[in-house]
């Protein structure tokens, strides 16, 4: 007789810490992404709690990760279809948040130049009115069309032998 | 743009997030996040680093291309990245415009979203409405104690900041309309004169004149939006006259 009811005691803790882990590794995801969020404000608090949530996010998601599963194990044989599907929830979620914490998003809108290709001045194609960055660093002067730079943003370059960030 | 070097090693950088409309970045080597307008490290190992600025203009094509094979032959121009074609929006400044702002700062008879040139010397900063830079070129003024000169060029785009002392002195720039207007078909030449007698190409050199080959020093200066400026510059004064 004490056999169900201590099934019955053990199973809800063990639900609630598989529904805390995979919200908990939701959170390292979603509280950064909702910080540093385009066009909104961000507090100089939000702003390091984000950076500091980031940080932490992928070696505590993966730890969330290897707990999930290790619940979902031992409770997917008590288990029928209705809660299974709470422990393939769990799972999704744990997974996914492990992998978008390992994603660099801003890269996926804004794609960054890998290898940066440069044409001679006389064959450029540009506009006469076309803005560009120029620097010129001993004898080598080079310009960044700025269109280009307000999409990419960044480019690591070297001019003159000096390593440089062109940024917009 | 800034040197990318912190602390004696060679940085790259990457975009990893935003900031009041100001992006972030990351350096691969140490994953120090910085602060892409003022080229501070705010947060991870090199927090508290800052880049050094490289000196660079906004220039149209048409002024760079002479001036970029002058002294060098010719300089390079960014190829544009294959399959990002699509991607380059001529339109981008008009699309900008229409975003929302993160903050605003009333008070100083600027909108949050109008252009500066934002000019920062000896501790002090200056936030020059780009309006009136085009308007009334050169704009004379003097930050801490130092005469500067905006300059918006030939094209009537480009600006460029100079330090308006030659030999010691302070100079007075001016625009040479007479020049201008006189010629009869053939365009005519660009030149600044001052109260020395000196003409000034765009580049800040001297034509002709007691400076001839000389160059004035040019001031680095940002071009941004007026409440993106004021963050990053709280004690920023507006230039107006």
């Amino acid at each position: 007789m004490n056999r169900p009811l201590n099934r019955r005691l053990d199973n809800p803790r063990l639900w609630l810490l598989l529904g805390s882990l995979a919200t908990f590794s939701l959170s390292l995801f979603l509280i950064p992404a909702f910080v540093i969020r385009p066009f909104r404000h961000q507090s100089e608090r939000a702003l390091d709690l984000a950076i500091a949530v980031k940080r932490i996010a992928p070696p505590l998601t993966l730890a969330a990760l290897v707990g999930v599963l290790a619940l979902s194990v031992r409770l997917w044989r008590r288990s029928s279809s209705v809660p299974r599907t709470g422990i393939v929830i769990a799972l999704v979620l744990s997974v996914a948040s492990a992998v978008m914490v390992r994603q660099n998003y801003f890269e996926w809108m804004f794609h960054p130049i890998r290898a940066a290709g440069f044409i001679s001045a006389g064959d450029a194609h540009l506009g006469d009115k076309e803005m560009v960055m120029a620097v010129r660093i001993g004898r080598e002067a080079r310009a960044y069309p700025i269109v280009q730079m307000a999409y990419h943003h960044i480019l690591n370059d070297t001019v003159g032998e000096v390593p440089i960030a062109v940024t917009y | 743009m800034w040197k990318r070097t912190a602390r004696g090693r060679e940085l790259h950088f990457y975009l990893a997030g935003i900031n009041n409309q100001n992006f972030l970045m990351r350096d691969r080597e140490t994953g120090s996040w910085w602060q892409q307008v003022t080229g501070r490290a705010i947060s991870g190992e090199l927090a508290g680093s800052a880049l050094e600025l490289i000196p660079n203009d906004e220039l149209t094509f048409a002024l760079w291309k002479p001036e970029s094979s002058k002294e060098h032959g010719h300089g390079w121009v960014l190829a544009p990245v294959a399959g990002h074609e699509k991607d380059y929006d001529e339109e981008w400044e008009k699309e900008v415009a229409k975003y929302p702002v993160p903050l605003t700062f009333p008070g100083q008879g600027l909108q949050d979203r109008d252009v500066i040139l934002g000019v920062t010397f000896g501790g002090q900063a200056r936030a020059f409405p780009l309006a009136k830079v085009r308007g009334q070129t050169p704009v004379e003024d003097k930050i801490a104690g130092v005469p500067v000169a905006l300059v918006t060029g030939p094209d009537g785009e480009s600006v460029r900041v100079f330090r308006s002392q030659w030999n010691g002195m302070d100079i007075d720039l001016y625009r040479d309309a007479q020049n201008e207007g006189q010629s009869s078909g053939q365009s005519p030449e660009w030149r600044l004169l001052d109260s020395q007698g000196n003409t000034w190409n765009f580049a800040g050199c001297a034509t002709s004149g007691p400076a001839a080959g000389q160059c004035l020093e040019k001031i680095n200066f940002l071009k941004d939006y007026w409440f993106d400026w004021k963050n990053y510059n709280p004690r920023t004064t507006v230039y107006r006259h």
